[in-house]
C-alpha cells in the first residue's frame, strides 16, 4: 500500500503522517515514510528529533559510484524506515524539482520492496508537477487529505483535488479527509460543508492537544501516549486498508468561496464540542504517560536512529556515463545525444518535447557532418542532412501550465495520418522534466502500425550528451528489438559507430567491403543509418562487431550479452597495419573464411612495407612526442617503431568519453614517460625538456618551437591499413619544406596589431 | 522511407539574444545553463566573428569554457536545478571580473535554468559593479531568432542608458560630419562582416561616416554614442526595426529602413539616395552613383554574354527562403535586375509587416502563388537558402545550383567577407547566378 498525505505547510501533515507510520509499525507493519518537503522535518517524530542527511544533499555531494541506501535510510521508532527528499532553501532553486530528482534516485535501490506500506508526507498546495509526483507517477494509491478549518488550508486541500482529478479522471484514491484543527472559528461546520461539497467523508478529527507539543519535545509520536488522541489516530490508522475509496471532486474557486465563507457561525457550545480535547493541560498528558507500560517497554526497544541494515540493496543505475559516473561535469546534454542517436533510425520521426532551441541545437549537431560532406566530397548522408526531427515548441504558457496535452495531441497527430511511421521516438528535455511533465504517458499512444518509442532524457537532468546516447541506445533496444527472430547466418550486426565523425561512412564501406568479400552481410548498424526493421531484427546476427572499444563501446557490449546474450567479436574496428591484420585474421577465423582473410592481407602488405622504408629513411632516429585525448594510439605508434622513431613521451589528458590508455606496446623500449592524467597546463615546459622533433597534439595551440614539427592526431583515425603510415608521410612532406610550419606562422604579431577585437 | 516532418529548424529566441551580445566586441556573454545550450552558441560564435587567435582548447580554463573560447557557461546540473544556480554563478562572474576583464557582460539564463527563479540580476550586480551587466532572466521559449535579438536590445539599451541618464548623455559631434548608426545586423546572419563592409563603404561614398553598427562588431563606446547619429539606417527591419523604434524614442533620431535587405545595385541606389537627402549629402551621392554605374557596367558585360547565347538568366525559376526582409531583398534584384522568375519564396516568419510588404510586392508583380510554396518541392535552377536547407534539397535529389543567404552554411569557410548588399554584392550575386545557370 503507498499512502500521500497531502495538506498545505505548517498544517500538521508532518505529525499526522509520523503517527500513523508508527501507529501501523506498531501493528506490526514494515512502514516506509517519505518526508517530501524541502524543510525535511517529516521524520523527525520517529528519530528521535535528528535529522537525515537528505537525498538531494546526498545526490549533490556524492557521485553515483558511491551511492549506498543506507546513508540516506534511517530506521526509526517500531523500524519505521525514515528518508528526507529534501531540498532548496526556501527562495532559490525548484522544490518541485526536487522531490522528481529524489523519487528518481529512490527508485533507483528499489528501496519500497521491502516495506508493505510507504507513506508519503507531501507538502501542502500542488503547487508544480514536481510535487504531484507521488499522485502523477501512480505511486500512491490512496490519498489523504489533511487540513484545518483556515480559509487557506481549506483552499489548499480543494488545489490537491484539483491537482488529483487532472492524472485521475474517474478514477478513485482518495480517502477522505482528516480535520486537523486549529481552533478556529466554525472550524468543523467549515470542513464538513466541504467535505460534503467535493463528496468526501472526513476520516478523523484531531484535536488541538498539548500531547503533541510533549511528544515532539520528547522526540516521539503522540500514539505512544495512551488516551484519546492515540486512540484516535490508532483507530484511523487502522482503517486506512480498508477505507473506500473516492473520486477528486474539486470546487471551483467561487464556488469553494460559496462553501466556505457562508457557513453560518455556530454557538461556542458547538464549537468547543467539536475541539474535543482541546483544553488538556500538559500535567494531564504527562500523567497519562507514566501509567502506560506498553511505553516503558518500547522506551527500553530504543534503537530509533540505527541506519538501515541496507546493504542488501543495490543501486541500479543503469548505463552511466564517465561524466555522471564520476560526479564531473557535464558535456552537453542527454537530450542532444538522445535524439542524435534516435535520428539515426531514419524512417522514424524523433519528437522533442521542449522549445524550440533544444531541438535546433542538436540539429545542428547531427547536420553538421552531412553538410560538410557534402559541401567536401559531393557525398549525400541522408540521416544527418534529413533527421526527421520535430518538436512540441513548447512556450511560456507551457512552462507555467505543463504541455502535456499538447504533447498527447502531436503524438496522435503522427500516429493516426494516413501514412504514420512505423514508430515514434519522444524525448524530452530539460525544460520538459523541470516543470515535471510525464511523457512516458506517451507510450500508452501505441497503435498496431506506430509504436510510441519514450525515451526520458530531460535535457542535461540525466546527464552528459554520452549518457543520452547511453540511454537511447538502451531504450531503443529495449522498446524495439524483437527477441525471437531467428538467426540468419554469415551475418553481423555493427555496433556502435561514432555518428558525428566525418569519416564514418568512408570506414564503414572499407570494413563492409571487408566483410563482403568473406562472403560476410551486414544487418543493422547500431546505430547509424539504419532502419526500424533492421533494428527489429538485430538478433538475427549471430556475432556483433564493435567499432569501438572504447567507454561506451564497452558498455553497450556489456549491455547486449546481458539483455540478449549477444555474441560479441573481441576486437574493434581496426585502425593501422598490424590492427587489421590481427582483425581480418580472426574473422576469418569464426567465420572459416581464413583463405579469404589473407588474401586481402596480402595485397595490402607489400605497399605498406613499402612506403614504411620509404619513410624510414627520412625519420629513423627521429623523435616523436605526443599530448592526446586519444587513448588508444598503437595503429600509429606502431607504425612510428617500424619507421625506428623514438617516442620519448606521452600525455594523455582526461577526455569526457574515454578512459585508461590502451596500448600493447608499453613495455617496449622505444616509448618512454607515459603519463596519464596528464595536465595540459604543463605542455610547454614539457615540450622544452623534450625538445621532440614532431609534436603531436588534438588541437594545435600556435605555438612556435624551433625545430619542431607540429601536427594533430585525428580524434576518429581512419580504418585500415594505412592510417598509420600516412601520418608518418605527412610529417616527411612537412620536414621537406625550408620552413616546417609554414610562413603563414610568423604572422602572428600581425593578427593582434590589426583582427584581434 | 524518410519523410520530412520538419521542413526547416530554426533557432529561437535564446540564440537571438546570445548572438547580439556576442557582436560587441569585448563582451562576455555567460549562459547560466548547462554545458548542451552553451556549444553551439560558442561554436558559432568563433566561427562567425574570430576574435581571439587561439583555438586550441587548452587556453581556456575547463570549467565555464569547457574547450571553446566564447560563451562560458555555469555548468548547471540536476542538483542545481534544485538546489539554485547562485554559487556557480558567483564563481563564474568572479572568473570573469577577474581574468576576462570584459567591457560588458550579458548573463542569459538558459530555458532550464529560467524555470528555477534564481535572482540572478541581484547575483550579478553584486559581482560585477565596475561595468554594465545586462540580464536576460528568461530567453523566451519558441520566440523567433529576431525577438530574441530585439529582447537583447531593449535590455542593453535600459541597462546602458538608464531612464535619469538619458537626457545627459553628451552628444560630441564633430561640426560638419554626418554621421549614421547602422541597425540590424547580426553575427548569426550567413554575411554579416561583408554587409558590414559594404553598407560603410558605400556611406563613406556619400561622405557620412559610419557612427555604429550596433551588435556588429560594435564597442561599448560606440553603443553608449549612439545618440550622437544624425540618423539611424535599418538594413534589415525583422532585426532592427525596434532598435530604430527604441532610439527614436530615447534620442528622437529619425531612421529610414529598406523594404527588405537592400540586395544589389538598385536597393542600394534608392537607398543611398535616400540618407543622403535625410542628412543633407545630396552632393555627394553622384560619388556613389558612379562607383554603383561602374559595377553595373561590368555586371552587364558578363550578363549580355550569355543572354545573347542563350536568352537567360531571364525567365529562370529561383526560390529563396530565409526571412520576409530577406525574400524580399532577393526577389526584387532576382526579379527586377536579372528578370528571373520566383518558382517559391518561402518565408521564415509567418507574421508582421515585413511579411506583408513582401506579399504585397509579389501579388504587384504577379507572383503571389510563389509565396508559401513547399521550399522542399522547389523546382528551381537557382536556390538561395541556408546550408542546411541547399543540404536537404540535394539529399533530396533536386537539381539546382545553391547559393547560400544564411545560416547554417554548408562549410565554406570566408576568408574574404561575402555580401549580397549593394555594389560588392550586386557583382557577387550576379557572378553567382551567372555562374548556377544550365546552358
Amino acid at each position: 500500500m503507498e499512502l500521500a498525505i497531502y495538506g498545505k505547510g505548517g498544517i500538521g501533515k508532518s505529525t499526522i503522517s509520523a503517527n500513523i507510520s508508527a501507529s501501523l509499525a506498531m501493528d506490526g507493519k514494515k512502514v516506509l515514510q517519505i518526508g517530501c518537503d524541502p524543510k525535511h522535518d517529516s521524520t523527525r517524530q520517529l528519530l528521535n528529533g535528528k535529522e537525515p542527511e537528505t537525498v538531494l544533499d546526498y545526490i549533490r555531494s556524492v557521485g553515483p559510484a558511491d551511492y549506498r541506501l543506507q546513508d540516506v535510510l534511517l530506521k526509526g521508532r517500531f523500524g519505521v524506515g525514515c528518508i528526507e527528499a529534501g531540498g532548496p532553501r526556501p527562495g532559490v532553486g525548484c522544490a518541485g524539482r526536487g522531490i522528481i530528482t529524489a523519487f528518481d534516485f529512490l527508485e533507483r535501490f528499489h528501496v519500497k520492496d521491502d516495506y508493505d506500506i510507504v507513506l508519503y508526507d507531501v507538502l501542502g498546495d500542488v503547487v508544480c508537477g514536481g510535487f504531484a509526483v507521488p499522485i502523477r507517477r501512480e505511486y500512491a494509491d490512496r490519498i489523504i487529505l489533511v487540513t484545518s478549518g483556515e480559509f487557506m488550508s481549506v483552499y489548499a486541500a480543494n488545489n490537491i483535488l484539483r491537482g488529483i482529478k487532472n492524472y485521475d479522471g474517474d478514477r478513485s484514491r482518495v480517502l477522505g479527509i482528516v480535520l486537523n484543527c486549529r481552533n478556529v472559528e466554525d472550524e468543523e461546520e467549515r470542513v464538513s460543508a466541504f467535505a460534503d461539497a467535493v463528496s468526501l467523508p472526513i476520516l478523523a478529527k484531531i484535536p488541538r492537544d498539548e500531547i503533541f507539543a510533549l511528544a515532539e519535545r520528547e522526540g516521539r509520536t503522540a500514539v505512544e501516549y495512551p488516551g484519546p488522541v492515540s486512540d484516535l489516530l490508532k483507530n484511523l490508522s487502522s482503517d486506512i486498508p480498508d477505507l473506500p475509496l473516492y473520486k477528486a471532486a474539486p470546487l471551483s474557486d467561487e464556488e469553494l468561496e460559496e462553501c466556505i465563507l457562508s457557513v453560518k457561525k455556530k454557538d461556542k457550545t458547538a464549537h468547543q464540542h467539536v475541539s474535543g480535547n482541546a483544553g488538556a493541560s500538559i500535567t494531564d498528558a504527562e500523567d497519562r504517560i507514566l501509567d502506560d507500560a506498553s511505553h516503558k517497554e518500547h522506551k527500553e526497544k530504543e534503537q530509533y536512529t540505527e541506519q538501515e541494515n541496507a546493504e542488501e540493496h543495490e543501486y541500479r543505475p543503469g548505463y552511466l556515463s564517465k561524466n555522471v559516473y564520476r560526479n564531473e561535469p557535464l558535456h552537453g546534454c542527454a537530450f542532444n545525444g538522445a535524439v542524435t542517436m534516435s535520428s539515426n533510425i531514419t524512417d522514424v520521426p524523433i519528437l522533442a518535447h521542449g522549445p524550440l532551441s533544444c531541438i535546433y541545437i542538436t540539429y545542428q549537431t547531427i547536420s553538421s557532418t552531412g553538410r560538410r560532406a557534402l559541401f567536401e566530397r559531393g557525398t549525400i548522408l541522408p540521416s544527418s542532412l534529413s533527421p526527421n526531427l520535430l518538436s512540441t515548441t513548447m512556450d511560456e504558457n507551457d512552462m507555467v501550465f505543463g504541455a502535456m496535452d499538447k504533447l498527447l495531441n502531436r503524438i496522435r497527430e503522427i500516429t493516426e495520418g494516413d501514412d504514420p511511421p512505423k514508430a515514434v521516438v519522444v524525448v524530452s528535455t530539460c525544460p520538459a522534466g523541470i516543470i515535471g511533465d510525464d511523457i512516458e504517458q506517451a507510450a500508452a499512444l501505441s497503435t498496431e502500425r506506430t509504436k510510441v518509442v519514450v525515451i526520458k532524457a530531460d535535457g542535461n537532468l540525466t546527464g552528459d550528451y554520452l549518457q543520452g546516447m547511453l540511454t537511447a541506445y538502451t531504450e531503443l533496444a529495449k522498446q524495439i528489438i524483437d527477441k525471437d527472430v531467428p538467426k540468419v547466418p554469415d551475418r553481423v550486426n555493427i555496433v556502435f559507430e561514432k555518428v558525428i565523425a566525418k569519416n564514418t561512412e568512408q570506414n564503414f564501406k572499407l570494413m563492409e567491403s571487408y566483410l563482403n568479400r568473406m562472403g560476410i552481410s551486414v544487418n543493422c548498424r547500431f546505430l547509424t543509418n539504419t532502419t526500424y526493421d533492421a533494428l527489429r531484427s538485430f538478433n538475427s546476427a549471430p556475432l556483433n562487431l564493435l567499432a569501438n572499444r572504447d567507454y561506451t563501446g564497452l558498455l553497450l557490449e556489456d549491455f547486449f550479452k546481458r539483455e540478449y546474450d549477444a555474441e560479441f567479436y573481441p576486437e574493434e574496428f581496426p585502425v593501422g597495419f598490424y590492427e587489421t591484420c590481427k582483425w581480418l585474421r580472426g574473422m576469418g577465423r569464426y567465420f572459416g573464411k581464413e583463405k579469404e582473410a589473407e588474401e586481402i592481407i596480402r595485397e595490402h602488405q607489400g605497399e605498406y612495407e613499402s612506403r614504411i622504408e620509404k619513410v624510414r629513411k627520412v625519420l629513423k632516429g627521429k623523435t616523436l612526442m605526443i599530448i592526446t585525448y586519444n587513448h588508444e594510439l598503437d595503429w600509429m605508434i606502431g607504425a612510428a617503431f617500424d619507421a625506428g622513431m623514438q617516442i620519448p613521451f606521452v600525455g594523455i589528458m582526461n577526455f569526457s568519453q574515454d578512459e585508461g590508455f590502451r596500448t600493447e606496446l608499453k613495455e617496449t623500449s622505444f616509448i618512454g614517460e607515459i603519463t596519464e592524467d596528464y595536465d595540459a597546463m604543463n605542455r610547454h615546459k614539457d615540450v622544452e625538456r623534450i625538445k621532440p622533433d614532431i609534436l603531436l597534439t588534438n588541437y594545435d595551440s600556435g605555438d612556435i618551437y624551433p625545430g619542431t614539427i607540429c601536427d594533430t592526431i585525428p580524434m576518429c583515425p581512419d580504418c585500415g591499413f594505412y592510417s598509420g603510415v600516412e601520418m608518418l608521410e605527412r610529417w616527411i612532406k612537412a620536414s621537406d619544406k625550408g620552413d616546417k610550419n609554414g610562413g603563414w606562422t610568423n604572422d602572428k604579431g600581425l593578427f593582434d596589431k590589426y583582427f584581434a577585437r | 522511407m524518410t519523410k520530412d516532418f520538419l521542413t526547416n529548424i530554426l533557432p529561437d529566441s535564446l540564440s537571438g539574444s546570445v548572438f547580439a551580445f556576442e557582436g560587441i566586441r569585448r563582451s562576455l556573454v555567460l549562459m547560466n545553463g548547462p554545458t548542451g545550450c552553451k556549444f553551439y552558441h560558442s561554436a558559432i560564435s568563433d566561427s562567425q566573428y574570430i576574435r581571439q587567435m587561439e583555438f586550441d582548447p587548452l587556453k581556456f580554463p575547463e570549467l565555464w569554457y569547457f574547450g571553446q573560447p566564447r560563451v562560458p557557461c555555469t555548468y548547471l546540473d540536476k542538483a542545481d536545478y534544485v538546489y539554485g544556480s547562485e554559487n556557480k554563478l558567483e564563481e563564474a562572474l568572479t572568473f570573469a571580473r577577474e581574468h576576462v576583464k570584459p567591457d560588458i557582460i550579458a548573463v542569459i539564463n538558459t530555458p532550464g535554468a529560467a524555470l528555477i527563479g534564481d535572482d540572478i540580476g541581484r547575483i550579478a550586480n553584486g559581482i560585477i559593479k565596475e561595468i554594465p551587466v545586462v540580464v536576460m532572466e528568461s530567453p523566451g521559449y519558441s520566440l523567433t531568432v529576431w525577438e530574441g535579438y530585439e529582447r537583447a536590445c531593449e535590455a542593453l539599451m535600459s541597462s546602458v542608458f538608464s531612464g535619469s541618464d538619458r537626457d545627459s548623455i553628451k552628444n560630441d559631434k564633430a561640426p560638419g560630419k554626418v554621421y549614421v548608426n547602422i541597425l540590424g545586423l547580426c553575427i548569426w546572419q550567413r554575411n554579416w562582416e561583408g554587409d558590414l563592409e559594404e553598407l560603410k563603404k558605400d556611406l563613406e561614398l556619400c561622405g557620412i561616416e559610419l557612427n555604429c553598427a550596433l551588435f556588429a562588431d560594435c564597442t561599448l563606446s560606440d553603443i553608449k554614442d549612439l545618440k550622437r547619429a544624425d540618423l539611424n539606417l535599418v538594413a534589415d527591419p525583422v532585426f532592427g526595426k525596434k532598435a530604430a523604434i527604441l532610439l527614436k524614442e530615447y534620442f528622437g533620431t529619425d531612421f529610414v529602413e529598406c523594404s527588405g535587405i537592400p540586395v544589389g545595385f538598385k536597393a542600394m541606389e534608392e537607398l543611398m539616395d535616400e540618407i543622403c537627402r535625410r542628412t543633407g549629402k545630396e552632393s555627394c551621392f553622384e560619388n556613389f552613383m558612379n562607383e554603383s554605374r561602374k559595377a553595373r557596367a561590368r555586371c552587364y558585360a558578363h550578363i549580355s554574354r550569355i543572354n545573347s547565347l542563350t536568352g537567360l538568366p531571364k525567365g529562370v525559376k529561383y526560390a529563396v527562403h530565409g526571412t520576409a526582409s530577406q525574400c524580399l531583398g532577393y526577389c526584387r534584384d532576382l526579379s527586377e535586375y536579372l528578370g528571373m522568375v520566383p518558382d517559391c519564396v518561402s518565408c521564415t516568419g509567418n507574421e508582421g509587416p515585413e511579411r506583408d510588404d513582401l506579399e504585397k510586392y509579389l501579388r504587384e508583380k504577379g507572383y503571389a502563388g510563389s509565396l508559401g510554396r513547399d521550399i522542399l518541392e522547389t523546382e528551381a535552377d537557382i536556390v538561395l537558402a541556408d546550408g542546411g536547407m541547399i543540404a536537404k534539397l540535394k539529399e533530396k535529389g533536386k537539381l539546382f545550383s545553391g547559393i547560400e543567404i544564411g545560416m547554417p552554411t554548408l562549410g565554406y569557410v570566408d576568408v574574404c567577407p561575402k555580401t549580397h548588399l549593394g555594389i560588392r554584392g550586386g557583382l557577387l550575386l550576379t557572378e553567382q547566378v551567372l555562374n548556377g545557370l544550365l546552358y
